[in-house]
């Protein structure tokens, strides 16, 4: 169905409420701040990232490994691979289960791709962020609290898409990713020429969401 | 929560899609946690809270839930700080001079050597060594030796008037009484090195204890006769706790007196001495129990 939203998978959740500082070395974490770990894994890598930073947003944790696995969750390691491993790390688990919720909630009524095609052929991630976390503020270089518009499609769908966003809004591209990213799909971070301006972030996500239907159903033009 | 859900819905309603959109799944209600408020309880009479008006130890201080009061807390907090800080203080250049002492100095070089390096504390610098030789009064009964030790706030405020009380006592005794000296960054044994440079038959050093919980005031004597290096704390007679809530210092002066004349009658000091015989003079009689300084109002 057109434009549906296709909800993420949680494909595995587990904590280690006192990790090996071994193990917090190799995945980032700091063993001097950081005790517990909570890691998930998902089928949509990019709803993960938006849904780890909304679990910033909401409990003292730092997100200090994400990962995409190569070639995407139709072609995964297992079964509860996915195509992403999200590691975040806290003082104390109870920062872990608050974050964890936190994660899960955006995951379920928030971050997802959509069906761009009415077969889930082709689905995009047209995602708007009305607020910057901790996480990705400084993946993005921007300001926390910062709106950001996060689009994903694949290659030829996010290239048209892409330069429509770009100019269907005052926005500026904060980073453009072609293809091949690890799942090979294509990626850009757009934000609002003026600080806090969501609504352009939101009218490009939208012309970037109605170009890449578009090319979905009229892959060639002459 | 973003407003992408919408914003797409709203593109698919502009693009005219022809099936109905899926319901959106309803957000669940999370109830929050029930909020309890603990009451402070003091703990019952069990014995316990009698013994607490004797002493400055933490009984019966209640629980509120599982934890301390706050007032215990921000009272623990605030007696140690105030040990933190007599222990961090230092005796301020040319004190020792201008309270009539004739200033030494062991070979310690800063107050940090001084809390690493006990055994640097314990001998003197050579040059206070020559001064000590140069202007020190030779072979008294009784050396007394003022030192800032753990505490250099206990030694500024009540040292100099501890030391004239035992020497104004010794001297009742007819004990001759050395020139008073003050050493800054002291260790204990140093009495062995000065009571022995100077051939006094007992070495008296006097010095801020390593403070307690609120106790930053606190001064400790340790006695020695026939001092010199190598002694041990076998060989030393010591009172702890002479401040104002423990034993005051002119009370504590007395006793002093009487165990240096003790040891120069016995000739000896430490395990060796036979305290049953100034056991009037030196004993200590009921003391009333101590009241705990309140520094944060409950």
């Amino acid at each position: 169905m057109l434009l549906e939203p296709i909800v993420p998978t949680v494909l595995s959740l587990r904590r280690i409420p006192a990790a090996d500082p071994a193990l917090l070395v190799a995945y980032g974490a700091d063993p001097t701040r950081h005790v517990a770990l909570g890691l998930v894994t998902c089928d949509q890598d990019d709803a993960l990232y938006v849904a780890l930073d909304e679990a910033t947003k909401h409990a003292a944790v730092d997100v200090v490994f994400a990962r995409s696995f190569y070639a995407g969750s139709a072609h995964a390691s297992g079964r509860l691979s996915g195509e992403i491993l999200g590691v975040i790390a806290a003082a104390e688990p109870q920062a872990i289960e608050d974050g964890l919720a936190a994660l899960v909630a955006c995951l379920a009524h928030d971050a997802c791709f959509y069906d761009a095609d009415g077969q889930r052929g082709i689905t995009m991630f047209p995602h708007v962020i009305g607020a910057l976390g901790a996480y990705l503020s400084r993946a993005a270089g921007l300001p926390a609290g910062e709106p950001m518009a996060y689009l994903v499609a694949p290659p030829m769908e996010a290239t048209i898409g892409f330069d429509a966003a770009l100019k269907a809004a005052s926005v500026r591209a904060v980073k453009l990713v072609p293809p091949p990213t690890e799942t090979n799909f294509a990626c850009a971070w757009l934000t609002g020429i003026a600080p806090g301006d969501l609504a352009s972030c939101e009218a490009a996500a939208t012309a970037f969401a109605a170009a890449v239907v578009d090319v979905a159903a009229r892959p060639r033009t002459r | 929560m973003s407003g992408t859900r919408a914003l797409i819905a709203a593109l698919r309603e502009r693009l005219g899609a022809a099936d109905p959109a899926p319901p959106r799944v309803p957000m669940p209600v999370v109830p929050a946690p029930p909020a309890r408020v603990y009451v402070p309880r003091r703990e019952p009479a069990r014995g316990d809270a009698g013994g607490a008006r004797h002493t400055t130890a933490l009984l019966a201080i209640g629980h509120v839930g599982t934890r301390y009061a706050t007032d215990v807390v921000l009272q623990f907090q605030a007696e140690l700080a105030v040990a933190h800080e007599a222990v961090a203080a230092e005796v301020p250049d040319g004190w020792a001079a201008d309270h009539g002492f004739l200033p030494l100095s062991s070979r310690v070089a800063s107050h940090r050597e001084f809390l690493l390096r006990p055994d640097l504390g314990r001998r003197l610098a050579p040059d206070s060594l020559q001064r000590l030789r140069d202007q020190a009064e030779r072979s008294p009964d009784v050396q007394i030796i003022l030192a800032d030790g753990l505490s250099a706030t206990a030694c500024v405020d009540s040292g100099p008037a501890l030391c004239a009380a035992l020497a104004a006592a010794c001297q009742q005794r007819g004990l001759s009484v050395g020139t008073p000296v003050c050493a800054r960054f002291a260790r204990v044994w140093l009495e062995d090195e000065i009571g022995h440079e100077v051939g006094a038959k007992v070495a008296v050093i006097v010095l801020g204890e390593r403070p307690g919980l609120g106790t930053g005031d606190g001064l400790s004597a340790y006695l020695v006769h026939g001092p010199q290096i190598g002694k041990t704390d076998g060989d030393r007679n010591m009172m702890s706790n002479i401040h104002e809530r423990g034993t005051p210092p002119p009370q504590a002066a007395e006793r002093l007196a009487a165990l240096a004349a003790a040891m120069i009658e016995q000739g000896t000091s430490g395990v060796g001495l036979d305290l049953a015989r100034v056991a009037g003079e030196v004993e200590r009689g009921y003391r009333p129990p101590q009241v705990r300084q309140r520094l944060v109002e409950p």
